[in-house]
């Protein structure tokens, strides 16, 4: 079969896009095991940057920040996710586009405002000084969205029948969600939580604002990056690549080998023509 | 039927969340712009000073101005290259569509921060386009470091992952059967893509640059790291006020001009798309 030049024009255009976007990583990643780190080519291996990275006590303080913020965010983000996707489908009736409209709002709302007027609204009007549990909540906002999008994607084809027909057969509420749809809605949560949880952790502007002299690890990273890169930030740049990989393979894995199947059951397209 | 605390529950708490941690800051953020700042301490008397100075004062207008031209050509040229990769991972994705849309999203989690050092490790002063001219015996480009062309590309490579990862699940959920039947009637595919194709996905698309142009529109990080000293845009200035400067009212009054921007353009793309005919189905039909 002879290649025609749309499809070569297209193909050509997605190669290029991942080069550019993997382009630096990969040299990053390089440079950080590397003992030449500017320029690697070819890399003389060595573990010294990771070394002094991960003996570097800012960024241990940091790094457990980081995790705190990311872990409670991800996790009330994604429980508020889960109640509102519900509550769309099932509860809003024709007020559903407002409800809509307010929920996926802060996408449309750059990071460093929604930092900025929380840090307003807790400074001033509250007279809160900077704390994690400010910064966690301002990161739920943003991440809130993100997380209902992705719950929404999976739920969409969900059979709400089966909870009916658990409540016909006398479940109450509380019991029918925790033996009918979690079960079954688990996985939409679990790649809402891991993305919440990554965009938390790695956020700087919305916790830049909020935490005050706490450091998180990409305040870290740019408190390093005024005074010019230095390869300990790529060695960083790459344990966080490696481990948003990691994240992401794991996602993969799941969905692929069926565990995560849900969402796209042969059943319900069938009972839905 | 249920009785009436189930929609309290679901609907109401994320409501009463973001309401407080959402709308709430943001009017704060109104409120604060018409007060005034003096010695750090700030006055709370209505004047709309501040307007007044980012309205009169040239650098300001300039910020934004540069800010505006800097977003809409990042936008654009996002949109651009995300359609071509979006459509042919739909059509030629096959098996791997779901690997190469996760694969788009690695570089996005990464955070800016670490995403603007790995810029850096490409087009820095040591980074590897110069060391490989370096090495290939020629000298180093000047062009692209610390210019408003390397903030740019920053941009495209910040912002890049989300555009595509839109317009993906915009073709996603269009009807490729639409295409055939279009076909089937006679239609090049040139027409069809026009005629159906393109239409149907505006709204994604529109949604796609909107995305890319809110964010970019409040830089921070990229302008700073990676532009030149004739490269400091809107938020960057924004930023400043918060930091170093201490004027928090100005800022806030800056803030409020971005959100203005942003709101504008989405009421705009609201405007310019009639839901129905983009296919849209929305929630509520369990």
């Amino acid at each position: 079969m002879r290649l025609k030049p749309g499809k070569a024009a297209l193909l050509g255009t997605v190669a290029v896009s991942y080069l550019f976007l993997y382009l630096p990583v990969v040299h990053i990643g390089l440079a950080s095991f590397a003992r030449n780190s500017n320029f690697p080519y070819p890399p003389k291996w060595s573990l010294d940057t990771m070394a002094r990275l991960f003996s570097n006590s800012l960024y241990q303080t940091a790094l457990a920040n980081s995790l705190v913020i990311g872990i409670c965010s991800a996790l009330l983000a994604t429980a508020l996710a889960g109640l509102a996707t519900i509550g769309l489908m099932r509860h809003a009736g024709r007020r559903a586009p407002l409800y809509l409209a307010l929920f996926i709002a802060p996408l449309f709302v750059a990071e460093v405002l929604l930092g900025i007027s929380s840090l307003i609204f807790n400074g001033l009007f509250l007279g809160l000084r900077g704390n994690m549990v400010s910064a966690v909540l301002a990161n739920v906002v943003h991440c809130f969205s993100y997380a209902l999008l992705i719950i929404a994607t999976q739920l969409y084809r969900y059979d709400w029948r089966l909870d009916d027909a658990a409540m016909v057969f006398g479940a109450s509420p509380a019991r029918t969600f925790f033996e009918v749809t979690l079960p079954l809605i688990w996985p939409g949560l679990l790649g809402a939580f891991i993305v919440a949880f990554i965009m938390a952790f790695n956020n700087l502007e919305i916790s830049f604002y909020l935490l005050g002299a706490t450091p998180t690890l990409p305040s870290a990273a740019w408190g390093a990056l005024r005074y010019g890169v230095k390869p300990e930030l790529y060695a960083l740049a790459t344990c966080v690549n490696l481990v948003v990989l990691l994240l992401l393979s794991l996602m993969f894995v799941l969905m692929r080998t069926g565990l995560v199947t849900f969402g796209h059951r042969p059943e319900r397209e069938r009972s839905a023509v | 039927m249920k009785g009436r605390a189930a929609p309290a529950i679901f609907l109401g708490m994320p409501t009463v969340f973001l309401v407080g941690l959402f709308v709430l800051p943001l009017v704060s953020m109104v409120v604060l712009s018409v007060w005034r700042t003096e010695n750090y301490h700030i006055i709370r008397d209505f004047s709309l000073h501040n307007y007044e100075v980012l309205a009169t004062e040239g650098a300001y207008m300039t910020f934004l101005v540069r800010s505006l031209a800097m977003a809409s050509a990042v936008s654009l040229i996002c949109t651009l290259l995300a359609w071509p990769v979006a459509y042919g991972i739909t059509l030629y994705g096959g098996r791997y569509k779901l690997l190469l849309t996760l694969a788009f999203a690695v570089p996005f989690l990464t955070g800016e921060v670490l995403r603007i050092i790995a810029l850096q490790g490409l087009l820095g002063p040591a980074g590897l386009l110069n060391g490989l001219l370096l090495s290939l015996g020629a000298a180093p480009l000047r062009v692209i470091m610390y210019t408003n062309v390397a903030s740019a590309i920053g941009l495209v490579y910040l912002y890049l992952p989300i555009v595509v990862t839109v317009i993906y699940l915009s073709l996603l959920n269009f009807d490729q059967r639409l295409i055939d039947a279009a076909t089937i009637f006679g239609a090049s595919p040139a027409r069809a893509f026009f005629e159906i194709t393109w239409p149907l996905n505006l709204f994604g698309t529109l949604i796609g640059f909107a995305l890319c142009f809110i964010p970019c529109l409040s830089a921070t990080l990229a302008p700073r790291f990676l532009g030149g000293p004739n490269g400091t845009l809107y938020g960057m200035a924004m930023a400043q006020q918060f930091g170093e400067s201490g004027t928090w009212a100005l800022g806030a009054a800056m803030g409020v001009v971005l959100f203005a921007v942003s709101l504008l353009l989405v009421i705009v793309v609201a405007r310019l798309v009639d839901l129905r005919r983009t296919g849209f189905t929305g929630f509520g039909r369990g």
